[in-house]
């Protein structure tokens, strides 16, 4: 049985003198997504910095096998120049170009808009450009903090659309959310954390279940 | 946090004043001067902790209010006829009137405290980086206009004929002035106002604080400071208006990095301690071990600056005043 | 004469001649301010030493490329030495703390200058013979105004190449927008920020030497200093987060005051400082973000 794409064993992050996390352990298999939601300050963020190495571990590891976050676009720089600092965090010493191409493929918007700045790009393109710059990489794991914040509900559909075929594609997706229903709905399995623990799981079952949604969400 | 100095953080400072006025009656006359510069060196970086200490926002032009101040005791304070013979191009008003000591050094602190008033106006909006350069800008301005302005001063040429008022007595009074006025601003509203809104700019200005107006007001109560130090300087030996520029700047910034920029007692830590490193070391280089190596103290100064930034930027006393250690009988969860 | 000025061809180029050279100095402060956000005030000490170098480089009668390389060396060291040393311990910290620190080491520098050399320093005259002049239709141009030019041009274009054609460049400027996500992407900061010191150590070298001929071959501890001071006023007032407001900004103030103080006579340039300065001041209280910048632009930070 191969390893799970990333592997989180409890983790403990500290925030200064704080514990932002507290023994969280979580695994994403490829192929599947697992949702991370949690009100604000939960640790949801720490949990992703910590993975992506920006923050240092107290305690516990991480493993994965290459990962990459899908993060803010550079509204300045042109489309392609985005797509290349997507680059930056790839595995390979290859040149890249055909990292390029698979990203264009799955995204005919990027290919259509390359040489334009990225911020003529409307909100949901610009996020299909944020998940081809973190595919780029050619990551087994797929990081996204909070990638529905402030877009209009079409374009969440959108956003989520793509990860539901990135997940066909067997990539493995971790999802960080404030917006518990629809990330419970689209999520092979979904974590809540609250106080840097993880509290309950949840299912798209649950989508539905109002009060078990709340329960979990203000334990 | 919020709370009132405790009146025995005051004891601290003035203690270390009177000690080193004390121990600059001991010594010999040459080396005396060594002491009286260190308790000017005080009285400019409790103005330089006035305000930076207080608002959290650099300033790096402070000594253009020494060196106006220097300016203005040093024109009034010359007798009438060498005045003419040193300084032919000065203003007529400047010319013909003479003052007394006390005179010179109240009058360059109100001159000093107005010019502070007025660039502040203007810049007390910013903050961080660009209050940084503006001020710095307004230190080559000051630096600029008294160069050159003869209706005003004896631009390049050194001020001499200045009579020779600041002894220890002069030097240490002028230093606990600077201290008590200090100390009284922080435990008045203004410092408290200014601190809250150093620690926490939003909520400051949500409960109606004008960072603005409280700025202004250490701004310029500094800068009267500042100048009072200049007068007390410019009587003590004749300075030229190079010895009030860049290298002065640097000097008595380190000293408050050093000493801690945080808290009274650091300035006058700060202060003292590297006027006493300076006045070692200009001790080795004038006859000593250092003799081949002019210009020592200088580079083991900007070295120590250099450290305590990168190793402890909380200086010597880090941010401490002295108090009187209490004995808890409860503790506090955090 | 124009509106009082006394104008020849001579202030003109050499106006030029100090813009092109500022214009260099300005891009190696705000390459690095982009990527550290640090005001590097002791950019200035890295000429001076390139100065001094390439005045030692001459006592010891060595070969003028000689003279250059050990410059450029010595600039290059000492600027990977300050960064490792003092910018990257205070990353974290407010970019105030860090101009206080640049000034400390700036003082450092010129304090260990002055104990080693002393006051009146060495000569430089290496690169004496570009003092002369070449007639180009009719006007007398000094050889060095074509050099700094030149040398400015060659520079800035191939800086420019850097940073829109390779990998590298892409990086550092996604650096200088965002360092967080640029992080969070995978770039490396060591990297990006070793580039930016190695190529605004090396702009620093060509203006130590190009001023050895254009300002003074005198050089003390306080060579480049002044120049520096002045740069800053251009840098800031031109805008001091985009490299080519910088750029114009640095290239102008050089421009202004090479051509004010040759054709003002000397009571009149007397005040040329406060009056910058002044505009530095105006700026950043009306515009922080800097003259040539759209409004908006500007990452400065205002109360």
């Amino acid at each position: 049985m191969s390893e799970p794409a990333l592997v989180v064993d409890h983790l403990e992050v500290r925030h200064g003198a704080v514990d932002a996390v507290r023994d969280l352990s979580l695994e994403v298999d490829r192929g599947e997504i697992v949702g991370l939601i949690g009100p604000n300050g939960a640790g949801k963020s720490s949990t992703l910095h910590a993975i992506m190495g920006l923050v240092g571990v107290r305690r516990g590891d991480i493993r994965f096998d290459g990962r990459s976050l899908v993060g803010r676009i550079y509204g300045e720089l042109t489309v392609e120049e985005n797509l290349r600092l997507g680059l930056a965090g790839r595995r390979s010493r290859s040149s890249g170009d055909d990292h390029l191409e698979r990203a264009y493929d799955l995204f005919p918007i990027v290919r259509e808009f390359r040489r334009r700045p990225a911020g003529v790009l409307s909100g949901g393109q610009q996020q299909q450009l944020a998940i081809a710059r973190a595919l780029v990489a050619d990551p087994a794991v797929l990081l996204l903090d909070e990638p529905s914040l402030g877009l209009a509900p079409t374009i969440v559909d959108i956003v989520f659309d793509a990860l539901a075929s990135i997940r066909e594609r067997g990539l493995a997706v971790l999802l960080v959310e404030q917006r518990a229903q629809r990330t419970v709905a689209l999520a092979d399995r979904c974590h809540v954390i609250s106080h840097g623990r993880l509290r309950v799981t949840l299912t798209p079952d649950d989508a539905e279940d109002t009060r078990t949604m709340v329960a979990a969400y203000f334990a | 946090m919020r709370r009132v100095e405790p009146v025995t953080a005051l004891i601290g400072p003035l203690a270390l004043v009177g000690l080193t006025a004390l121990l600059g009656t001991a010594t010999s006359l040459s080396t005396r001067t060594y002491f009286i510069t260190a308790l000017i060196n005080v009285a400019i970086v409790v103005a330089l902790y006035l305000f930076i200490g207080n608002s959290g926002v650099l300033s790096f032009g402070h000594i253009s209010f020494v060196a106006v101040g220097a300016w203005t005791a040093g024109v009034l304070a010359v007798p009438a006829a060498p005045k003419a013979a040193i300084m032919p191009g000065l203003a007529h008003l400047l010319r013909t009137t003479t003052v007394g000591n006390v005179p010179s050094l109240a009058i360059a602190a109100g001159v000093g405290g107005i010019y502070a008033l007025v660039v502040g106006l203007p810049l007390m909006r910013l903050s961080g980086l660009t209050a940084g350069i503006a001020t710095f800008a307004i230190l080559e301005i000051t630096h600029n206009i008294l160069r050159y302005w003869e209706k005003i001063g004896p631009q390049l040429n050194a001020f001499s004929s200045v009579p020779a008022t600041t002894g220890l007595l002069q030097a240490g009074v002028g230093a606990a002035i600077a201290v008590v006025i200090a100390f009284a601003y922080q435990r008045t509203r203004f410092g408290r106002l200014l601190r809250a809104a150093r620690d926490d700019v939003a909520a400051a200005r949500a409960v109606g604080i004008s960072i603005y107006r409280q700025r202004l007001v250490a701004f310029a109560l500094s800068g009267a400071l500042a100048g009072l130090a200049g007068g007390l300087y410019i009587h003590l030996e004749p300075l030229g208006v190079e010895d009030l520029y860049l290298d002065l700047t640097f000097i008595t910034l380190a000293m408050l990095v050093i000493g801690g920029a945080n808290s009274l007692l650091g300035a006058v830590v700060g202060a003292l301690a590297v006027s006493g490193v300076n006045y070692s070391l200009a001790n080795a280089e004038n006859g000593g071990f250092l003799q081949h190596y002019p210009g020592t103290h200088l580079v083991v100064v900007g070295a120590f600056m250099a450290i305590v930034l990168v190793a402890r930027p909380s200086g010597l006393t880090g941010g401490r005043e002295l108090s009187v250690p209490r004995l808890r009988s409860d503790k506090v969860e955090p | 004469m124009i509106a009082g000025l006394t104008v020849d061809w001579q202030t003109v180029t050499d106006a030029v001649a100090l813009g092109a050279i500022y214009a260099l100095m300005a891009v190696g402060i705000g390459l690095v301010f982009g990527v550290l956000r640090l005001v590097n005030f002791a950019y200035g000490q890295l000429i001076m030493a390139g100065a001094f170098a390439l005045a030692l480089a001459g006592e010891w009668n060595w070969p003028v490329w000689g003279g250059i390389l050990l410059c450029f060396a010595v600039v290059l060291v000492l600027s990977l030495l300050m960064d490792r040393l003092v910018f990257r311990p205070l990353r974290t910290e407010s970019p105030a703390v860090m101009l206080v620190a640049t000034f400390a080491v700036a003082f450092l520098l010129q304090s260990i200058a002055l104990l080693k050399f002393g006051g009146l320093g060495r000569t430089a005259l290496s690169l004496a013979s570009l003092e002369r002049p070449v007639t180009i239709a009719g006007v007398d141009i000094r050889k060095i105004t074509i050099v700094a030019v030149a040398a400015t041009v060659v520079c800035l274009v191939t800086l420019l190449v850097i940073l829109e054609r390779t990998e590298v460049g892409l990086h550092m400027r996604a650096a200088a927008m965002d360092f967080r996500t640029a992080r969070l992407l995978g770039v490396r900061a060591s990297r990006v920020i070793g580039g930016a010191v190695l190529i605004s150590g090396f702009l620093a070298a060509v203006a130590a030497i190009m001023l050895t001929v254009e300002e003074t071959s005198q050089v003390t501890p306080a060579f480049g200093l002044d120049d520096t001071i002045i740069v800053l006023a251009g840098v800031v007032v031109g805008g001091l987060n985009r490299l080519l407001p910088a750029t114009l900004g640095g290239f102008a103030i050089g421009f202004a005051y090479g051509f004010l103080g040759g054709a003002l006579s000397s009571n009149q340039s007397q005040y040329l400082p406060s009056f910058v300065f002044g505009a530095v001041i105006v700026v950043l209280v009306l515009r922080p973000g800097g003259l040539f910048t759209r409004h908006g632009q500007g990452a400065i930070e205002r109360v």
